[in-house]
């Protein structure tokens, strides 16, 4: 595939995960309105909706300070600054992100903030370590393509949804447990309608989680096509995707929550996880299939590592 | 009745796609022109950086007359560079120049020494690297725009409402360019 074919095939792929997102809570709310009283339903959705707005509004502000980064400025990091700068214009962004600084010897980076006008890019002090210049500049370009695709605000938008229905389904068990009998008298429901909906309240958390990964793993690709359209070096970034692939050391402060922001997954401690269920339950597609892309599309092989 | 609605139904599909592709050839348009004004902040910045450096070098070699005078007639035309077309001959010629600039100022090892010009020569890079970036995205942009006038049936939308293709911005089809070596 070329890059612009890679692109657009992404673009519809994330096209769909919304939509069966869209399904999924549809389908959730009609059972829930189904199998309970309306005043049952209302009382979950209006809970549902408060939770959903208070996270929404709240989640750009916790990130930096739950991931510990700090903003620097150009003065304190000339070269890191300069090269965002460089990708920020070559991707045709109306300004350059603020640069944010993590203190953990950990290679990674993530982008944050709602629009492209109130973003950041964060790094930690050991990616700027490890790369050299042409390496950080396919990780930066990567993370600024986030910013302009407007993955951030999409993946913030995927993570509340997450959590609304969790929520909705969390309170559905509860009362479907705990005042099920008397539901059943006076709403004439039958026993059937009380299982569909604790099957409903047991399915639709999974299959949001599973479209949240599915999510975010389809924009990592994307991102990875769209820095080298801005660089136009797909070996910069594939030489970058290689080093953190050989490094091993895990970072700190990252917690499930934030795990999908990063250029890489934080999070090396489901290898068993990732086996058996065939990476479903993954933020981001192995670093082997996305160096495999970005030499197929740079028409290059990089050397195995020993 | 049923013909009415379907012909109805057909006339508001076609509505809708020509105020998309209307939109897209205006969105394109203006990204291609913020494009450019992109390209020409960088020309600017790096023109303001002429006057300073060709006095430092002027104050080891000022016997080197030719060179001074085919930077400075350089920066003169990108500043009043109208268009593409003359924006990007000023910034080749310039380019060639400032080749020819630090190929002299190679001969003095105390120039090179000092700590504005290494200031200079520093900034000049990051600018170079920031017209290189900015022409990228500029040609990337232009590269869509005209795609999307060539392409049927957007072409019809193009050709009635006057979008017309925009050069790209070159900058090895210059003649005069020599490869000039330059060791920093």
């Amino acid at each position: 595939m070329t890059l612009q074919q890679q692109i657009r095939a992404n673009r519809l792929r994330t096209l769909l995960v919304l939509l069966g997102f869209g399904l999924l809570t549809g389908v959730f709310v009609a059972i829930v309105f189904y199998a309970y009283k309306p005043g049952v339903a209302g009382f979950i959705g209006i809970i549902a909706i408060v939770y959903g707005v208070i996270s929404w509004f709240a989640a750009g502000s916790i990130i930096a300070a739950a991931s510990g980064a700090h903003q620097v400025t150009k003065e304190q990091q000339p070269r890191v600054y300069r090269l965002l700068e460089n990708v920020s214009i070559a991707a045709g962004l109306p300004k350059t992100p603020d640069l944010y600084w993590i203190d953990d010897p950990s290679p990674n980076a993530f982008a944050a903030g709602r629009d492209p006008e109130h973003a950041y890019v964060a790094v930690t002090s050991g990616i700027v370590e490890l790369m050299d210049d042409r390496e950080l500049e396919g990780v930066l370009a990567h993370e600024v393509s986030h910013v302009r695709n407007r993955d951030v605000r999409l993946m913030s938008l995927a993570a509340v949804l997450v959590g609304v229905i969790a929520l909705a389904a969390d309170l559905l068990m509860r009362i479907t447990i705990f005042g099920g009998g008397e539901d059943e008298r006076e709403g004439g429901l039958g026993g059937l309608a009380v299982i569909v909906g604790l099957v409903a309240a047991v399915l639709a958390p999974i299959g949001a989680s599973l479209l949240q990964m599915c999510l975010s793993r389809r924009r990592e690709y994307l991102a990875d096509a769209s820095a080298v359209e801005i660089t136009g070096d797909a070996e910069g970034l594939a030489r970058a995707l290689a080093a953190l692939r050989d490094d091993t050391q895990p970072l700190h402060t990252v917690t499930r929550a934030t795990a999908h922001l990063y250029i890489e997954s934080p999070l090396r401690d489901h290898q068993g996880l990732r086996s058996s269920l065939g990476g479903m339950f993954d933020t981001h597609p192995p670093l082997e299939d996305r160096i495999a892309r970005l030499e197929q599309m740079g028409g290059f092989t990089l050397p195995q590592p020993a | 009745m049923l013909i009415v609605w379907i012909i109805l139904a057909l006339v508001v599909v076609a509505v809708l796609w020509l105020v998309f592709t209307y939109n897209r050839l205006v969105r394109l348009r203006n990204e291609s022109s913020q494009g450019f004004s992109g390209i020409d902040i960088q020309l600017k910045r790096r023109a303001d950086l002429i006057p300073n450096l060709v006095e430092s070098v002027k104050a080891y070699a000022a016997h080197e007359r030719g060179v001074f005078d085919e930077v400075t007639e350089a920066r003169a035309r990108t500043l009043s560079a109208q268009g593409v077309g003359e924006a990007s001959d000023a910034a080749g010629r310039t380019t060639a120049a400032l080749g020819r600039l630090f190929a002299v100022a190679e001969a003095y090892p105390q120039l090179r020494a000092s700590e504005n010009f290494q200031r200079l020569q520093e900034e000049l890079t990051d600018t170079e690297d920031k017209i290189a970036a900015a022409r990228r995205y500029y040609n990337t942009v232009v590269q869509q725009y005209n795609t999307a006038q060539q392409t049927f049936p957007a072409s019809l939308v193009a050709g009635t409402f006057g979008f017309t293709p925009r050069d790209f911005f070159r900058l090895d089809d210059d003649g005069d360019r020599a490869p000039v070596s330059v060791s920093m």
